[in-house]
C-alpha cells in the first residue's frame, strides 16, 4: 500500500485534533506572579511570604493527602496537570516600584495572575495595573477597607478587612462593657499610609457609634529613627485602651520607647501587622504579656483540623517559623488562585476573573476559621469571620468571637 | 501641655541629639578631609550594630564591653574601604565627583545586600543587656539609660576628638592634608596614610555610636537608612567639614525634632528639622560652622 501525501496530511491533521488539548498544556506551566517586599525595611515580611508560597505551591504540585483543594494529584488538574510555577517580584514597599514591578510580570514574565502585596499602599498601584491589563489580582494579605470599594474587575480579597477587624474589636469591648468592665477612653496610635490612616478611621467612627471617646489619636511616620514624642502623648492621655496599627520596626520601638518614658498601657489591642510578628515578641515579647491583637487565623485551629498543623510543619521547615496572621493568608492566597485558575481551565485572565467570581469555597477545606470564601461583587469575601488572640505565656490563644475562643480573655493586661 | 512635658521632651531631644551628633561626626570628619562624601555611611552604622548583636548573640558579650572593640573593627573596615575602593575612586580622571559617589552608593548597596543575604532580613534585638530597658526617673522626667550612656560617649568621643586634632601630629597632619593635599607630600606625609586613618578613624566614630544604639533599638539590613539622612542634614547644618560642627548640629536636630512634635502632629516631626535646615542653607549656605 502506498501513502500519499495526502493521507499523511490526513493522518497528521486527525492526530493533532485528537490529541486532547490538555496534552499539550501538560508539559506547560501556569506562571502566577507574586509580589512582595523581598528588599528594604520590610524585607523579612517578603523573604516568610516567599516561603509561605512555595509551601502552597509544593502542595499543589505534588501529592498530598489534605483535604484542601488541588492538594490531591499533582498539578492542576483541570489544565492536564500542569504545574503552578511562581515568579516572585520586590517592591520594596515602594507603590511606584510596585506599579513597575507589575507591569514586568505581566508583559516580560506573562503572568496570568498576580497575588501580594503586605502592604495596602502598594496594594493600590499593583491592582490598577492589573486592571489595566485585565489581569486578575488577589489581596492575600492587605486589609484596608479602600481597596475593594474602587469597583475594579480583577481585584479579590478573601479575608477580612481593617473595618471588620475593628468591629471585633468594639464587639469585644461591648461584651466586656457588659460584664461590668470599666472601658471609656481609647488611644489610637497609627502610621501614616493608607494601612494606619484607614484603620484609624474605622476605629474612629465605630468609637463614635458605640461611644468611646478617643483620648488621643497619634499619627506618626512609619519608620522614625525615634517615637520618644509621640509614646508621650500616649502616657499623657492615658487611655483605658491603646490601639496601635504600626509595621513591625514601629511596633519594636514603640513597645522599648512606652518602657524606657514609664508608660505602661492598661491595655492594648492591635490592629495586627507588627503585633503578628514574631520579631516584636523575641525583641520585647516579656514587656507584652496580655496583649490583644486582632487576627484571621490561630494555630489553636490544629486541634480541630490536624492538617492545619501537618502544613505549618511544612512551612517550618521552610521559614524556621510557625505560620502567623501573614503566612498563613498568603499561603491560602495561593490555594485560592490556583484553584480559580483550575477552573477556568485557562490561563486567560477574563477566564480566571469569572472563574474567582464563582468561588465558593467552604471553609473546613481551608486553614483559615473562615466560614466560606465567596466574593461579593466588588471581590471582597464577607464571610471571613476575625479573631482576636491573645499573647499568654509565650503564645497565641484565641479569645473572641464566642465560637471559636478556646480561652477567657485576661483583662486588664497583667502588670509587671 | 504641662511643664513636665516640655522638660520630658527637650531632654529626651537633647539625648538622641548627642547620638545624631556622634552619628554625623564620621561623616564629616571624611568629607572635611578629602570632600569625599560617605553614601555607605549608613551601612557602616548597620554592620557595626550587627557585629555588636552578634558579639553578644554568641559570645555573651555585653554592648558594653564590645562597644570599644566594634569601633576598633570598624577601624580597620573604613581603612581598607578606603585603600582598596575610594582610594582608586578619587584618581578618576573624568568626573570624579559621580566617580566617587557611585563608588561609595555601590558600596551601601552591596553592603545591604550581603547583610540580608547572610543575616536575614529579620529584625535582631539585644534582649538583656546592662543597660538596656533601664530608665532614670528624675522628678517624672524619665531618661532612658541606653541613651543617656549614648549621650555621656558622644560627650567623650568629643572631647578627645578636640585634643586629638588640635594638639597630636597626627591630627595637625590630617588637618594638613585637609587644607592641601599636595603641599603635604612635599614635606614627606603620605596622603594616603593619613587618607586611610582618616577614614578609620571616621568609621570608628559611628562604630561607636552603633554599638550603642544596638542596647536599644533593633537591627535589620537597613536599618542605616533613615539614621544616615539624619547624619547628612547633620553634617550640611553644621557646616561640611567641621566635626565639631556636625557635633552642635546634632543637638540642635535632635532638639528641633522633639520640640516640633509639641507643637505639629508627630507625623510631621522631620518638617521642623528640614525647615531649619533649608533655612541655614537660606541664610548661611556654608552651614552654622562651616569654613570652606
Amino acid at each position: 500500500m502506498s501513502i500519499s501525501r495526502r493521507d499523511v496530511l490526513l493522518g497528521a491533521t486527525a492526530s493533532a485534533a485528537l490529541l486532547p488539548v490538555a496534552a499539550r498544556a501538560q508539559t506547560s506551566e501556569v506562571v502566577i506572579g507574586v509580589i512582595y517586599p523581598l528588599s528594604g525595611s520590610s524585607a523579612q515580611i517578603g523573604v516568610d511570604a516567599q516561603k509561605a508560597f512555595e509551601t502552597a505551591a509544593d502542595i499543589i504540585n505534588k501529592n498530598y493527602d489534605f483535604k484542601l483543594p488541588l492538594a490531591k494529584g499533582e498539578g492542576l488538574p483541570g489544565l492536564g496537570g500542569a504545574k503552578v510555577k511562581l515568579v516572585f517580584a520586590d517592591h520594596q514597599a515602594d507603590p511606584q516600584k510596585g506599579r513597575a514591578e507589575t507591569e514586568r510580570l505581566i508583559t516580560q514574565e506573562k503572568v496570568c495572575a498576580v497575588i501580594g502585596t503586605y502592604q495596602s499602599a502598594v496594594a493600590v498601584t499593583v491592582s490598577q495595573t492589573c486592571e489595566r491589563y485585565q489581569i486578575p489580582f488577589l489581596s492575600a494579605d492587605n486589609s484596608s477597607p479602600s481597596l475593594h470599594r474602587r469597583g475594579l474587575k480583577f481585584y479579590f480579597r478573601a479575608s477580612p478587612h481593617d473595618e471588620m477587624f475593628s468591629k471585633a474589636m468594639f464587639d469585644f469591648f461591648d461584651a466586656m462593657r457588659k460584664k461590668g468592665t470599666k472601658i471609656e477612653t481609647l488611644s489610637l496610635f497609627h502610621e501614616d499610609t493608607i494601612f494606619g490612616t484607614d484603620s484609624a478611621n474605622a476605629q474612629t467612627k465605630l468609637a463614635s457609634e458605640r461611644g468611646y471617646k478617643i483620648v488621643a489619636d497619634i499619627k506618626y511616620r512609619a519608620n522614625s529613627p525615634s517615637l520618644t514624642a509621640e509614646v508621650q502623648q500616649l502616657k499623657a492621655a492615658n487611655a483605658d485602651v491603646l490601639m496601635p496599627s504600626s509595621y513591625t520596626t514601629d511596633a519594636i520601638l514603640l513597645v522599648k520607647t512606652m518602657a524606657e518614658l514609664g508608660y505602661k498601657p492598661k491595655n492594648i489591642m492591635a490592629q495586627d501587622a507588627g503585633f503578628s510578628e514574631k520579631a516584636l515578641y523575641d525583641a520585647v515579647g516579656d514587656k507584652l504579656e496580655g496583649v490583644i491583637s486582632r487576627g484571621s487565623f490561630s494555630l489553636d485551629l490544629a486541634e480541630k483540623r490536624p492538617m492545619v498543623g501537618i502544613i505549618n510543619e511544612m512551612f517550618k521547615a521552610r521559614s524556621g517559623k510557625d505560620f502567623n496572621d501573614y503566612t498563613s493568608r498568603q499561603f491560602m492566597g495561593l490555594i485560592l488562585m490556583a484553584d480559580a485558575i483550575n477552573r477556568a481551565k485557562s490561563t486567560d485572565g477574563e477566564k480566571i476573573r469569572e472563574a474567582l467570581a464563582a468561588t465558593d469555597m467552604p471553609g473546613d477545606v481551608t486553614i483559615m476559621p473562615w466560614k466560606r470564601v465567596k466574593y461579593d461583587d466588588k471581590g471582597q469575601n464577607n464571610d471571613a469571620d476575625p479573631v482576636l488572640l491573645q499573647y499568654i505565656g509565650g503564645k497565641f490563644v484565641t479569645i473572641a468571637p464566642q465560637e471559636v475562643a478556646v480561652s477567657e480573655a485576661v483583662w486588664p493586661m497583667p502588670s509587671k | 501641655m504641662t511643664a513636665e512635658t516640655i522638660i520630658q521632651s527637650l531632654a529626651s531631644g537633647l539625648l538622641m541629639g548627642l547620638l545624631y551628633g556622634l552619628i554625623a561626626a564620621g561623616l564629616a570628619l571624611i568629607f572635611g578631609l578629602m570632600d569625599v562624601v560617605n553614601f555607605a555611611h549608613g551601612e557602616f552604622l548597620m554592620i557595626a550594630m550587627y557585629a555588636t548583636f552578634f558579639l553578644f548573640a554568641f559570645f555573651a558579650i555585653d554592648p558594653l564591653l564590645s562597644a570599644p572593640l566594634v569601633a576598633a573593627a570598624l577601624f580597620v573596615f573604613g581603612a581598607v574601604v578606603y585603600l582598596l575602593i575610594v582610594r582608586f575612586a578619587v584618581r578618576a580622571k573624568a568626573n570624579a565627583g559621580m566617580v566617587q559617589i557611585f563608588a561609595t552608593f555601590g558600596l551601601a548597596i552591596v553592603m545591604r545586600g550581603l547583610a540580608q543575604y547572610f543575616f536575614t532580613p529579620d529584625y535582631r534585638s539585644i534582649t538583656h543587656s546592662w543597660l538596656g530597658g533601664k530608665t532614670l526617673s528624675l522628678a517624672g522626667v524619665f531618661l532612658p539609660v541606653p541613651q543617656l550612656f549614648g549621650a555621656m560617649t558622644a560627650i567623650a568621643a568629643f572631647v578627645v576628638l578636640y585634643f586629638f586634632i588640635n594638639r597630636t601630629d597626627f591630627g595637625r597632619a590630617l588637618e594638613a592634608t585637609r587644607e592641601d593635599a599636595g603641599a603635604v607630600a612635599l614635606v614627606g606625609i603620605d596622603k594616603n596614610r593619613v587618607f586611610a586613618l582618616g577614614w578609620g578613624l571616621g568609621a570608628a566614630l559611628v562604630g561607636l555610636a552603633g554599638a550603642i544604639m544596638a542596647i536599644f533599638f533593633y537591627v535589620y539590613p537597613d536599618v542605616g537608612a533613615s539614621f544616615a539622612l539624619i547624619a547628612y542634614v547633620t553634617v550640611a547644618l553644621g557646616g561640611f567639614g567641621s566635626v565639631f560642627g556636625a557635633f552642635a548640629a546634632g543637638i540642635i536636630v535632635g532638639l528641633v525634632e522633639a520640640t516640633t512634635a509639641l507643637i505639629l502632629p508627630p507625623s510631621l516631626k522631620s518638617v521642623g528639622i528640614y525647615a531649619v535646615y533649608l533655612l541655614v542653607v537660606f541664610i548661611r549656605p556654608r552651614g552654622l560652622f562651616g569654613s570652606l
